[in-house]
């Protein structure tokens, strides 16, 4: 019943090319430029029609400024992102808005996101107002529809964000994003504030949407277990780059990289007749703005070598569709 | 089984305001042990914040506690008065917070802060404590403790500060910890290594903890028993291993069900529907059955008393295993 691997024969709906984010740190009268942080650090991926694309990876690895940058609300430093054939790092405002109506965005707080002054109504018929030539009666009926698909009702229309729980608030970002019809919806955390019963109900919605209007999702998380419920195609992230990509039960079974493996070993147990004596990880995340040689990973690897230490590894594929950055991948 | 460590009978928790009287924890019972990890799991507005400031004494005004007892070996401790109970705080119970970012001074070093600590509770000199200092933190795994005592908070990482934090609460080797949700801030690696320490931490100096947290992966790692809360109140107590095979409660099985896995097939999640309800919106009878799959009318009417069904598993529900039992026997208790 699952749709494990999207065929590679689909249709490409996204493609990113070394993208790169480099935020400069500057200090002094003199605004000298003391050093670059690169939050993104050259990421290639495609989305194909249809899909969820998982992205994971810790704070600080780059995964929100790559969402931002896949919505055009950042420029990269380097770097394409093609959308149904167009350049979205090429165009100018006008044109950004206009393709706007295709690309939306699901944001983790939905306390912070919604303006609190604002009715259910105005909110989720706002993009229509701008986008559409619909006329308030036209709208109105499309707000009741959408409310009825993320599980609201027609009595909420006149009520203010802050009358709703945290779960209800995340189903009005969900219709708001929905209203236009966008073929990609960037989710970026959109559960992680949430309670644990009101988080499968968001997993559930989102995928019943995604089969109903036919969505492509990239799902930006640091929670493993929450991406692999939703993800067809889950990419792996440290420190600006990808470091693994591969179906969703590919990574699980046979994860090629040493951090996705250790990633996938430091999430809690499901039940605590798997307890083990897992060693975990040491050390922290590297400073982004003074990353480590070669490889980022190679000061926390515990099969680090001397290459490691000298050359960065490129993405390969080293498995059908299961690309990883490693020296050394773990095959078994 | 020896005397508990710490003793929780019918505990209630009231705020007072214009608008009338809301009670957050409604009559809240359980037990901890030396040694032994109780894990108190529930959502936002389950009371269990609040259950755990009550046993610092530290609700917060207007909030009080109103009934019931917390006793430490034997000890009332909501008889006690505040210059009592500051010399407990920090000595014999310790806290770890949820964000270790706000729970440290800013102004003032991590020697500062520890070395306060400890000569507050301990008749220890100066050199002694710092000495005391660099043990505790040796012991939680920071690296060059002597320079990690003077640097500020905001020198280190998160999971660094979270460390700081264990070692504070464990310097002046209490009886009772209790961490609040103590890794939700910190990423998946380090949440790894905290679990890991919190494990260790245990067997080495046998700590009773309670763990307070809404993360089901985290209880089925470290804890040895389950306290599930919903709306103020005990809706389920079993060990970790009971819970996990043969839940009861359909709040504690919702639960269950609706945590992504990380294995087995992907599926659809069982979610509970609905939401939370406020303290002051709480439903008569059953506080869950509004959200229940399985609820009857005497849920809606009737409020179900904590029983035993086998040997230390408890669950306040009128249907076990789908069939209703107990429900004469349980009006005639009640009313």
């Amino acid at each position: 019943m699952t749709n494990t691997s999207e065929a590679p024969s689909a249709d490409v709906l996204m493609e990113v090319k070394g993208l790169k984010k480099h935020f400069q740190v500057k200090k002094g009268y003199f605004k000298k430029e003391i050093s670059n942080v690169k939050a993104v650090d050259g990421v290639d991926v495609t989305i194909y029609e249809g899909e969820t694309l998982g992205i994971v990876g810790e704070s600080g690895c780059g995964k929100s400024t790559t969402g931002e940058m896949l919505l055009g609300l950042m420029k990269p430093t380097e770097g394409s992102v093609t959308f149904m054939g167009k350049d979205l790092t090429a165009m100018n405002k006008k044109e950004l808005r206009e393709m706007r109506k295709d690309i939306q965005v699901i944001f983790q707080d939905p306390f912070a996101s919604l303006n609190p002054r604002m009715t259910v109504e105005e909110l989720i018929g706002e993009p229509l107002k701008i986008h559409t030539s619909k006329t308030k009666k036209e709208i109105r009926n499309e707000v009741v529809e959408l409310l009825e698909v993320v599980g609201l009702n027609q009595e909420q229309l006149k009520r203010y964000p802050h009358e709703f729980s945290g779960g209800q608030r995340q189903r009005i970002g969900i219709a708001r994003a929905l209203a236009l019809k966008p073929k990609l919806i960037i989710c970026d955390e959109p559960v992680s504030a949430l309670d644990v019963s009101i988080q499968a109900q968001i997993l559930n919605l989102l995928k019943k949407l995604q089969r109903e209007f036919n969505l492509t999702l990239v799902f930006i998380a640091h929670g493993l277990p929450a991406v692999r419920n939703i993800s067809d195609r889950i990419a792996v992230m440290y420190l600006g780059k990808i470091v693994e990509i591969t179906d969703r039960d590919q990574l699980f079974a046979g994860a090629l990289h040493p951090y996705t493996e250790a990633l996938l070993k430091s999430i809690p147990v499901d039940h605590p007749s798997l307890r083990s004596n897992y060693q975990p990880l040491e050390g922290d995340l590297p400073n982004p703005a003074n990353p480590p040689s070669g490889c980022a990973f190679h000061t926390r690897c515990p099969f680090a070598q001397e290459i490691c230490r000298e050359k960065a590894p490129s993405l390969e594929e080293h498995r059908e569709n299961h690309h990883a950055a490693c020296h050394y991948p773990l095959y078994k | 089984m020896s005397e508990p460590l710490l003793e929780i009978e019918d505990l209630r928790v009231r705020f007072r305001s214009d608008e009338g009287v809301v009670s957050p924890v409604n009559g809240v019972s359980f037990q901890v042990h030396e040694g032994e990890t109780v894990a108190v799991v529930g959502e936002s507005g389950s009371g269990k914040s609040m259950t755990s400031l009550s046993i610092l004494g530290l609700v917060p005004a207007p909030g009080e506690v109103y009934d019931g007892s917390i006793r430490l070996q034997g000890e009332d401790l909501t008889k006690m008065k505040r210059s009592q109970m500051r010399k407990l705080r920090g000595n014999e119970i310790s806290m770890i917070f949820q964000e270790p970012m706000t729970s440290l001074n800013p102004v003032f070093t991590i020697g500062n802060q520890m070395i306060e600590v400890i000569r507050l509770h301990q008749k220890l000199d100066k050199t002694e404590s710092i000495q005391q200092a660099v043990t505790m933190l040796d012991l939680v795994g920071i690296p060059e403790p002597e320079r990690v005592l003077k640097q500020f908070p905001h020198q280190l990482s998160g999971g660094m500060r979270q460390r700081v934090m264990i070692a504070m609460a464990l310097s002046c080797n209490p009886k009772l910890l209790i961490a609040d949700e103590p890794t939700t801030a910190l990423d998946v690696t380090i949440q790894a290594q905290i679990l890991n320490l919190m494990k260790e931490l245990k067997d080495e100096l046998n700590t009773g903890v309670i763990l307070i947290t809404h993360d089901l992966g985290v209880v089925a790692e470290v804890a040895d028993r389950v306290v599930v809360m919903y709306g103020g109140e005990v809706v389920e107590e079993a060990t970790v291993d009971e819970i996990f095979n043969h839940p009861v409660h359909p709040y504690t099985k919702g639960l269950l069900a609706s945590v992504p896995k990380m294995t087995g097939p992907v599926e659809e999640l069982g979610a509970i529907k609905g939401s939370v309800p406020t303290p002051s919106e709480m439903p008569t009878g059953c506080k869950f059955h509004p959200r229940c799959p399985i609820a009857t009318d005497l849920c809606k009417q009737v409020h179900p008393q904590l029983e035993e069904t086998t040997p230390q598993h408890f669950k306040r529900c009128f249907h076990t295993e789908g069939g209703v039992k107990h429900d004469e026997h349980e009006r005639s208790t009640i009313s």
